[in-house]
């Protein structure tokens, strides 16, 4: 029970991540590989606020998804948008997006030195639950919770609101969606936003579950990320959420029943199935391609 | 002097011998990230079998392990490739990147490998030897760029679909690049293994990958030198940095980001495209004489022989019959025109005919291949070329390529005799040239040749595809509306030419809403409308059709449609008082102003 309790905390982060993700891969058709400097510079960031700023973790998580939210905004203007309309726009949003991710990660270097950087004693609130025989702290109650209002959030937003709607009409296609009065340039920048943002709660919320920044941290999860994504169904929020569960659980369990060192071969063997039987993922939808 | 710098120049080989496993999948549009899981097998296979350089020698000992890692790192990407090559874009990425962490994963956990404490490995490799392997790596790539069998794989990376209709075995194609690309990457583990003393599994992680695809497209992608300078580059900056005296720690990745950065933006097709791109024509005065000698000749159906059966053919879209129950028979000689309103299914059927679409139901032979159950490579093989309604051509390619393309199944291999620079294989290739040269020739293009395919007018890239399907010397040639975006006069050449390539035996089937053009090009013409078949006969029987004068104008009290035609078109392309204007020079008149009988879809909803 405990395990099953632990998995669903780290999951319903890989899920945070995921999302925003999949949220530009869904929508604008672009792997964005800045996004997991965004989830590691949001780590640095929300430790400094609580260490420097004397906050409270649950008063630097707005902050920091502000925080997100420009930077995913600078990395859709500096690495995305003097690509549009090239031939060779996929590949090199790739690279020109993991070469800011490079600058963002040697910044942080910069600001906050290589070593690994903690939250101050006594910032978590000890208060702890006893659910069914397992210990649940408080901190992980609001981890869950702030995940899952979020994708809550964002699921409403992209269905019921007018912005919402012209996500969807710009990810079926972004040249009838123009002709049509969306303003596709501010949909793209609006999208890198939220998806930062999340990514940049994730990223504290990370944080504050192991206590622990790295300037590594990014492309741990980086790896994991894709998995979900590809599990879940690329550009399929719900499927994201179901794939952050299932890699964070499979992982539990798999160090519980198999050995640490084996952890990460269950997310790829995952991974790789799901891409054999079931290309467009759980809960994706296979494009159909027209003659 | 040269010492003080052999490991960074080294480092360049190895990163640049690297670059090129990735250089190898991504010139046919593959994005693989699996090569550090490729190098890594090689790698640790090669340092524990090979044998130690005490018993053979250390030159031998080295070659036997490169031969080694090559054939590993080969293995183990035709066991990936086998299942994935089915996947595209970022999937195939994920999925290959996710084989090599397993990879990683396993060799970490195994005795044999010594974990993750590595394995030493003797330090054999000099700069020599680096570099001669680079060179041999990068002859390979050179001498690929202009076969035959390079240029079906950029073919495949402009567009996959387009490339299978011009006969090119796109599953066969893919795989060999991912080969390549697996062998390449053993000789990277197997070299950097002996130069670096020890290894560990961590060497060939995520971040070695993203390296690797990093410093291929930095340096190019399109071009076979665009590895060499990438690594260069990416080797180079930190010594740079180092020598000007840069030293705190962050400061180096940054600048290196940014410089990165800078490149990916600001040149497109990464720093090989500093490198101008000759562009090649045949010289036109050499040998007349044995024009297409090494071309293979196909031989066409003799006229009146059948080209095409078509039994009761349907297809249906989610319980929309988009055609049903076709009966058709073409014969070879015949220029078929198939006419109907938007929606009628006319590129439906063509598409089935093609094999591009399997159809739901009935059955169809064409040129002896059953459609529905032949791949659209094998079809296009059998003698069967396409155009398609919206451009699909190579763009970033040059008319003439997109053409030599179109010529893929008449021309021979080329590539392995250009790596031994036979004679033979220049003779074949000047032949596909001066083809593909003549094809463009004929549509008009000749002075366009050099220009990229994306950067001609609507109407010039609509010859271009003309060209590009005839180049593949079909028996059967499919046209898919060709004079849409055409002025009068530019239709009128069309129509000159169709009738041309049908005296040249050629059998011709065409879908076109200039209705004059196809009363007046064609030996028969079918008319469909709601997926059937609703006249079919001469130009003349169909003129005067009431079911025809039907569909298109909705009811039989209107003016006769004939007269409506005949006033519209045949006046039009004969009266040549602007025969003359240069090709292309009016691609914007609509298509109303070329005679099309315009709005037959508002028709034949109202007939409903």
């Amino acid at each position: 029970m405990q395990q099953l309790l632990n998995g669903i905390f780290i999951g319903s982060i890989y899920a945070l991540f995921a999302i925003g993700f999949t949220l530009v891969f869904g929508i604008l058709d672009r792997l964005n590989l800045a996004h997991p400097a965004v989830f590691a510079a949001s780590a640095f960031v929300g430790i400094e606020l609580v260490e420097r700023g004397g906050l409270s973790l649950w008063a630097a998580l707005p902050i920091v998804f502000v925080f997100g939210a420009v930077l995913g905004l600078l990395i859709e203007r500096l690495a995305f948008r003097p690509l549009k309309g090239r031939a060779d726009a996929h590949f090199a949003g790739l690279i020109s997006s993991i070469a800011l991710a490079g600058m963002v990660i040697a910044l942080l270097q910069w600001r906050y030195g290589p070593d690994t950087r903690r939250f101050p004693a006594g910032s978590f609130p000890d208060t702890r639950y006893e659910v069914a025989g397992a210990q649940v702290t408080l901190v992980q109650v609001v981890i869950l919770g702030v995940s899952l209002a979020l994708m809550v959030g964002l699921t409403y937003m992209v269905t019921r609101t007018r912005l919402g709607r012209g996500m969807r009409a710009v990810a079926e296609n972004p040249d009838a969606a123009r002709v049509l009065g969306v303003n596709v340039d501010r949909i793209t920048a609006v999208t890198f936003a939220i998806s930062s943002a999340l990514g940049a709660v994730a990223g504290v919320l990370f944080a504050i579950n192991v206590n622990t920044a790295q300037l590594g941290m990014g492309s741990a999860i980086e790896l994991k990320g894709l998995a979900v994504i590809i599990v879940g169904g690329m550009g399929s929020l719900p499927g994201a959420l179901i794939g952050g569960l299932a890699l964070g659980l499979a992982e539990v369990f798999a160090v519980q029943y198999i050995g640490s060192s084996w952890r990460d071969v269950i997310a790829f063997g995952l991974l790789f199935l799901i891409l054999l039987l079931r290309p467009q993922g759980l809960l994706g939808a296979r494009k159909v391609r027209e003659v | 002097m040269l010492l003080e710098y052999a490991t960074t120049l080294t480092f360049i080989a190895l990163g640049a011998i690297f670059a090129y496993s990735f250089y190898a999948v991504l010139i046919a549009g593959q994005l693989s990230l699996g090569q550090a899981g490729f190098a890594s097998l090689a790698a640790f296979s090669a340092a524990s079998l090979a044998p130690s350089g005490d018993d053979v020698g250390d030159v031998p000992a080295l070659l036997i392990a490169v031969v080694l890692g090559m054939a590993v790192g080969a293995l183990a990407s035709v066991v990936l490739g086998l299942p994935t090559m089915h996947l595209r874009g970022v999937f195939l990425a994920i999925a290959t990147l996710g084989f090599a962490e397993a990879v990683r994963i396993v060799l970490l956990n195994q005795e044999w490998t010594g974990g993750a404490q590595g394995l030493a490995v003797p330090r054999i490799l000099t700069v020599g030897m680096a570099w001669t392997a680079l060179a041999v790596v990068a002859y390979w790539f050179w001498r690929m760029g202009r076969s035959r069998y390079g240029r079906a794989l950029e073919a495949i990376r402009e567009d996959e679909l387009a490339a299978r209709s011009m006969g090119i075995d796109v599953g066969r194609h893919r795989l060999a690049a991912f080969v390549t690309s697996g062998a390449v990457a053993g000789l990277y583990g197997v070299l950097y293994a002996y130069y670096v003393r020890l290894i560990a599994p961590g060497d060939f992680d995520f971040v070695a990958a993203v390296e690797g695809l990093v410093t291929a497209v930095l340096g190019g992608s399109t071009m076979f030198l665009g590895p060499l300078l990438g690594s260069g580059f990416q080797t180079m900056i930190p010594e740079i940095q180092r020598a000007v005296g840069v030293e705190a720690g962050w400061i180096r990745p940054f600048l290196a980001s940014l410089l990165l950065l800078v490149v990916i933006l600001f040149l497109p097709g990464g720093l090989a495209s500093l490198i101008p791109r000759r562009t090649r024509m045949p010289q036109s005065d050499g040998g007349d004489g044995d024009r297409g000698a090494h071309l293979a000749a196909r031989r066409h159906p003799a006229a009146g022989e059948t080209v095409a059966t078509l039994a009761g053919l349907g297809k249906e879209y989610g319980g929309v019959h988009a055609v049903r129950d076709i009966d058709l028979e073409i014969r070879a000689g015949e220029v078929v025109g198939l006419i109907g309103p938007n929606g009628a299914g006319k590129t439906t059927l063509v598409n089935m005919i093609s094999g591009l679409v399997p159809p739901s139901s009935g059955s169809a032979t064409v040129l002896g291949a059953s459609i529905g159950r032949t791949p659209v490579h094998k079809l296009a093989g059998a003698g069967v070329s396409r155009t398609f309604q919206h451009s699909k051509l190579f763009n970033r390619l040059s008319a003439l390529e997109n053409v030599l393309v179109g010529g893929h199944l008449v021309s021979r291999p080329t590539f392995l005799r250009r790596l031994l620079w036979l004679p033979s294989s220049r003779r074949d290739e000047r032949a596909a040239l001066e083809h593909a040269a003549r094809c463009l020739n004929r549509v008009g293009l000749g002075d366009l040749a050099g220009n990229r395919a994306s950067s001609l007018s609507y109407g010039d890239q609509r010859r271009l595809e003309i060209a590009r399907a005839l180049a593949s010397e079909p028996s059967l040639l499919i046209l898919d509306e060709p004079a849409a975006g055409m002025n009068h006069v530019e239709a009128a050449k069309l129509s000159a030419l169709i009738t041309s390539l049908a005296a040249d035996g050629l059998t011709i089937l065409f879908i076109e809403h200039n209705v004059g053009m196809v009363l007046e090009t064609c030996t028969r013409v079918v008319v469909l409308n709601f997926g059937e078949v609703i006249a079919s006969g001469t130009p003349e029987e169909i003129a005067a059709d009431p079911a025809v004068i039907e569909a298109y104008l909705g009811t039989e009290d209107h003016e006769p449609v004939t007269g409506s035609i005949a006033e519209g078109t045949l006046d039009d392309p004969t009266g040549g008082a602007a025969q003359n204007a240069p090709a292309g020079a009016v691609t914007n008149v609509g298509p109303s102003a070329a005679g099309t009988l315009e709005p037959p879809d508002t028709t034949s909803r109202d007939a409903t």
